[in-house]
């Protein structure tokens, strides 16, 4: 094997002012031709740009302050722009996150193809049609779609051309940036096997950056991890699963386990079947505040019953999109209930209906005697005392221009008598309950100086000071770093036990749904396939969609690549 | 206890208020922030000296003026001279000091107007973006007829309706006829803003509507209303301008379009004295310039998200 790529103690800053960032310090690894190799690494920790010095696409503020990177034997650092240009063809292709939005949207797919063929020059003209079916083809991809427009195909499908693009300059090296975090679970799974077979059908080397060791594991052969910019641990797939050496690594994989296993463990949770027994009502051991939990006992369940929701259709022409579809459960007190699906199965549309933000098309919903569906806009505040929601993404649901002690002052003076210093007692000591110490300085800070994982809890916070019976956690920690994701569910579960407060679970992720739930229900296309205990269900699951959810889980341990 | 972290601790009763470590940012660094980023762009910086040398010639107009605006005890329709730089005009008043009072009224015009109409278009655009349904329609068929009428003759006959008003007059017609464009540009944001999750969340901590509207949206969209600011401020310059040459203001009070509607009267291209028409109109254009120079700055303020981009 002779060697593709050379990376000797790279060193990448980010320059802004005087203000400098080492993104990547002193990184030297190598590529062999042929291999598949994934980094993987947590957000910041340099990996993605990384990628893109790799590919000689660093762009200011990113610097790339020492070392070089050979690619056979050239100096990618050395080559002028129109080289550079020129090297693509043969060189490196690098498939982003966001390649599927990197199509021109009024341009169709086959003139996508002619761009590159025309700037290249490396087909003869009268072929140009045939090698663009032919490359489609290659990505599993009927020829017909040459002639659609980019936003008549879906997110898989784009991403799919969008690797046919990067593989038409018939490239040594393919550097893969997370290409499949942005779609849904079930297609991710089905891109991931089409990159895997191309791999070993095209022969290229391909560099898969992602932040899921999962994924990575489950497709490369060798794997570097990479930590605060620098590779702490380069090995084999095989060992780094078997005989991790570093610390770091091993956090990273004790976050995985099978959803199907009897037992399942995760950092500080240990399986719910040890705690089978403990009725949830006597969780609510330590009164969190004053205002108390004395109705808790008069808790009241959400009823749901043959609830449906028909938005009208996208298009002129097409049919409407039944989003649900008479679905019908009751939340208990203190019940958490996963409701899973992939997107599009309309688990986000029930949250949305039960916390008022949508009017249901025909059902009902009624939490105690209050009929959610035909609530008007000035009663909202009632139900929003007592049913609150976590939102996905902890980096929109903040108000990016005022501090999180205002963030958390308006809902306790909106829904609570408190005022002024009371308040204020009482913000503190919502972010102390989610671990934000010292809460005086987290107070002060705005949205864009915590981490994400910081954010959620804020987040999280904000829902509890209205002191709520329910919370809606729509995919609470699929934004966050896996090894953020473990406090944030310990969070969430804790509340639960202490606070009594039900839990209305929203996710993709079997797993997290395993740990922290008691009931699920898994949607498929606005419709409860499967209903019941959540280990019973994913041990024994009975729907093929169940099977199909489960079988999307990234694994370390089944390894793809034979 | 099932799980490792004990999160509710017996401190949690007894925290104690005391003095926040860090202030909220003060609203002068945000200010001082915003100018920075204003002026680190080239063509804001330019615009900014224009508009700040004019802004000085209008406080210190008396200083620097040499005659007064209306002192007409001079030679007729004079060429330029070592007294008369611009020379004088057909009444006999010196040109370069109605230019320099004129400035005044240019800039108090346009800064007020521009004020006035960027306040109602807040107003209506916020509003009528965050509201759904019937009142929305109602506001969206109002504004619609405001821009579908031509401005200038839609400005004409208000002006002519309520003539001999002044000043005053056509800072309200400037302001009647300049908001509806600022208003459907402010929906559209205020559109796309509500969708956002920070502002679910706000309806979730139980906010009203009107402080959703101008506490949640309004501040992220600061650059926005400052743009439509500015170029409502270039409207209401020129509108009064064109409105003053037309005589449809009061044309006894000096400003740089009374000065072009004499000229014309006095039929000073005729008679040679160029500089009567080209003064004014070149300060008009230069006032007008330094604004959407200006403006070319304010696309460059963005909310701290985007600031932060550079970091990363």
């Amino acid at each position: 094997m002779t060697t593709l790529l050379d990376v000797t103690s790279v060193t990448i800053d980010y320059i802004n002012g005087d203000d400098v960032t080492h993104a990547v310090r002193d990184v030297s690894f190598s590529l062999e031709k042929g291999e598949f190799v994934g980094l993987v690494g947590e957000s910041g920790s340099g990996k993605s740009t990384l990628g893109f010095a790799i590919a000689g696409l660093s762009k200011p503020p990113a610097h790339v302050t020492g070392g070089q990177v050979l690619l056979d034997g050239v100096d990618i650092a050395s080559l002028s722009p129109e080289q550079l240009r020129e090297q693509r063809h043969g060189g490196v292709a690098m498939v982003l996150q966001s390649g599927m939005n990197a199509l021109n949207p009024v341009r169709t797919i086959r003139n996508h193809f002619r761009d590159i063929f025309e700037a290249h020059g490396h087909i003869e003209k009268d072929r140009w049609d045939a090698r663009a079916a032919e490359l489609v083809q290659k990505v599993k991809l009927p020829a017909t779609v040459l002639d659609r427009y980019p936003g008549e195909l879906s997110g898989g499908m784009r991403q799919r051309i969008s690797i046919a693009l990067a593989l038409s300059l018939e490239p040594k090296l393919m550097v893969f940036d997370e290409p499949t975090t942005a779609l849904d679970v079930l297609v991710q799974h089905a891109v991931m096997d089409t990159i895997i077979e191309l791999q070993q059908s095209e022969g290229f080397t391909a560099l898969l950056i992602s932040h899921d060791l999962g994924v990575v594991l489950e497709s490369a052969q060798r794997v570097l991890v990479m930590h605060d910019g620098e590779i702490v641990e380069d090995a084999p797939a095989q060992s780094i699963l078997n005989s991790p050496q570093d610390d770091y690594t091993r956090m990273l994989l004790s976050h995985y386990a099978d959803p199907r296993a009897d037992v399942v463990e995760l950092p500080g949770f240990e399986d719910r079947g040890k705690r089978a027994g403990k009725p949830r009502a006597e969780g609510a051991v330590h009164p969190p505040s004053v205002h108390g939990r004395e109705r808790r006992s008069d808790q009241k369940p959400i009823v749901v019953e043959n609830l449906t929701k028909v938005y009208p259709p996208p298009r002129r022409g097409e049919a409407e999109v039944v989003a649900v579809d008479h679905v019908s459960f009751t939340l208990d007190p203190g019940e958490s209930l996963a409701l899973v699906g992939a997107s599009g199965s309309g688990k986000s549309t029930i949250a949305k209906l039960i916390t008022a933000v949508e009017k249901p098309t025909s059902g009902s919903i009624r939490f105690g005697d209050l009929d959610v569906g035909s609530l008007r806009r000035g009663q909202f505040r009632r139900l929003h005392s007592e049913v609150q929601m976590v939102f996905q993404d902890p980096y929109a649901a903040l108000n990016p221009l005022h501090t999180v002690e205002y963030t958390l002052t308006r809902p306790v003076v909106n829904f609570t008598k408190l005022r002024g210093r009371d308040a204020r007692r009482r913000v503190l000591e919502l972010l102390e309950t989610v671990g934000l110490t010292p809460v005086e300085e987290f107070a002060a800070k705005l949205p864009h100086q915590l981490s994400g994982g910081q954010r959620q809890r804020v987040v999280i916070a904000r829902a509890l000071a209205s002191d709520p019976q329910v919370i809606i956690a729509d995919e609470p920690v699929s934004m966050l770093d896996v090894s953020l994701r473990a406090g944030v569910l310990a969070l969430l579960e804790d509340l639960r036990e202490q606070w009594g407060v039900s839990m209305l679970y929203i996710t993709h992720d079997l797993l997290s749904a395993r740990i922290v739930t008691d009931n699920i229900m898994v949607l498929n296309q606005g419709r409860v396939v499967e209903r019941g205990d959540t280990a019973d269900v994913l041990r024994n699951p009975q729907d093929d969609y169940t099977v199909q959810l489960l079988d999307s889980v990234p694994n370390p341990r089944r390894s793809r690549v034979a | 206890m099932t799980t490792t972290r004990q999160p509710m601790r017996d401190a949690t009763q007894d925290i104690r208020t005391v003095q926040p470590t860090g202030a909220p940012p003060n609203p002068w660094q945000v200010f001082a922030r915003t100018a920075g980023t204003i002026w680190s762009n080239g063509k804001a910086r330019l615009g900014l000296i224009i508009l700040a040398f004019f802004v000085l010639l209008a406080i210190f107009a008396p200083l620097i003026a040499p005659y007064g605006a209306t002192e007409n005890g001079f030679d007729r329709s004079a060429d330029a001279s070592p007294e008369h730089w611009l020379g004088t005009t057909a009444a006999g008043e010196d040109v370069l000091s109605q230019l320099i009072w004129g400035a005044q009224i240019s800039i108090f015009v346009g800064l007020v107007a521009g004020a006035l109409s960027t306040l109602v278009a807040v107003l209506v655009g916020l509003s009528w973006g965050y509201t759904r349904g019937f009142i929305a329609d109602v506001i969206n068929f109002i504004v619609n007829l405001f821009l579908v009428i031509p401005g200038l003759p839609l400005m004409i006959v208000i002006a002519a309706y309520l003539s001999g008003g002044g000043i005053g007059m056509i800072i309200v017609v400037v302001v009647i006829t300049g908001w509806a464009w600022g208003a459907r540009v402010l929906r559209s944001q205020t559109q796309s803003l509500r969708s956002r999750d920070f502002v679910t969340a706000a309806v979730f901590s139980g906010e009203r509507p009107f402080r959703i509207v101008f506490r949640e949206i309004l501040p992220n969209m600061t650059s926005l209303i400052v743009g439509s600011f500015f170029g409502a401020a270039t409207a209401a310059i020129l509108a009064e301008a064109g409105l003053e040459f037309l005589g449809l203001g009061d044309s006894s009070i000096v400003s740089w379009g009374t000065m072009l509607f004499w000229a014309q009267n006095s039929n000073a291209l005729l008679t040679g004295q160029w500089a009567l028409l080209f003064a004014p109109g070149l300060c008009i254009a230069l006032l007008a310039t330094s604004l959407t120079l200006i403006n070319f700055g304010v696309d460059g303020i963005s909310n701290p998200r985007l600031r932060e981009g550079k970091q990363r």
